[in-house]
């Protein structure tokens, strides 16, 4: 029985949960986190111009960026800002341990998007589990 | 490759970071929690608080860092009389540590060398 912590952007959320449900893991802990990882906590931040103007927003190197542009019209500054921590979400699965690859594989195929900040995926060990409800304990608690 | 997990008072979360930073750490993850040890949190009359808020840390390491950091940490989070700093305090928090089998970056999708 292994434990999968994984770091991930808070807009992968919903996705990631519907990948999740898809091959049958519909027990997932999500965690508000704030995190930093080797860029120290970099963001970009995009100043936008023209309809929205005066408004600041942090964004991340998406292919959102299209539509920031054409919502701008074409006019945006863009900048790296140093926050320190940076808001993610943890989500905790326990699974099985001839499942935990297919979790990894899915939580990756989901978040992979080539950029910083994507996040990091740990596999740790767990002893035992115990289903409060009905009292099964190991395998059977997670089945 | 462990897993440090530390939780410690708010006030002294930055110190913490601030030190951790310092020996060359600066990669972890930030949680808010609250909690409360066997002293069952704070009696203030007849009210008991068991909700203390505090900070929870969490680092994986290579095996070669655990010791450094877990001294680094437990410097900085201890809080005490102004005569005596180093003495500690009741809530000053916890350090656990547990086992980490497999680190996966996600933006390369490759597994983490385990160092050991």
């Amino acid at each position: 029985m292994k434990t999968i912590i994984a770091i991930i952007r808070p807009e992968r959320v919903g996705e990631t949960r519907s990948a999740l449900e898809a091959i049958g893991f519909k027990g997932v802990t999500f965690l508000h986190v704030t995190g930093k990882g080797r860029q120290k906590g970099k963001i970009q931040t995009s100043k936008l111009a023209g309809p929205l103007s005066g408004e600041c927003s942090i964004r991340y190197p998406f292919k959102e960026e299209q539509t920031m542009m054409e919502l701008c019209h074409g006019e945006y500054e863009e900048k790296e800002l140093e926050i320190g921590f940076v808001p993610k979400r943890m989500l905790i699965i326990v699974a099985h341990d001839s499942h935990v690859s297919a979790v990894v594989q899915t939580i990756i195929h989901t978040n992979q998007k080539g950029h910083h900040g994507d996040g990091r995926i740990f596999v740790c060990p767990v002893i035992s589990a115990l289903r409060v409800r009905t009292g099964e304990q190991g395998d059977r608690a997670l089945s | 490759m462990k897993m440090i997990w530390a939780v410690v008072r708010p006030e002294s979360a930055e110190t913490v970071i601030a030190a951790l930073e310092e020996i060359g750490i600066s990669s972890m993850t930030r949680i808010h929690v609250t909690g409360h040890g066997k002293e069952m949190g704070i009696t203030s009359g007849f009210a008991r608080y068991t909700e203390i808020p505090k900070e929870m840390l969490m680092l994986v390491l290579p095996d070669n860092d655990i010791a450094k950091a877990i001294t680094v940490i437990k410097n900085a989070a201890k809080t005490g009389p102004k005569e005596n700093p180093d003495a500690g305090t009741i809530g000053d928090g916890k350090i656990f540590i547990t086992y980490v089998e497999d680190a996966y970056t996600i933006r390369t999708a490759e597994k983490t060398p385990v160092q050991k």
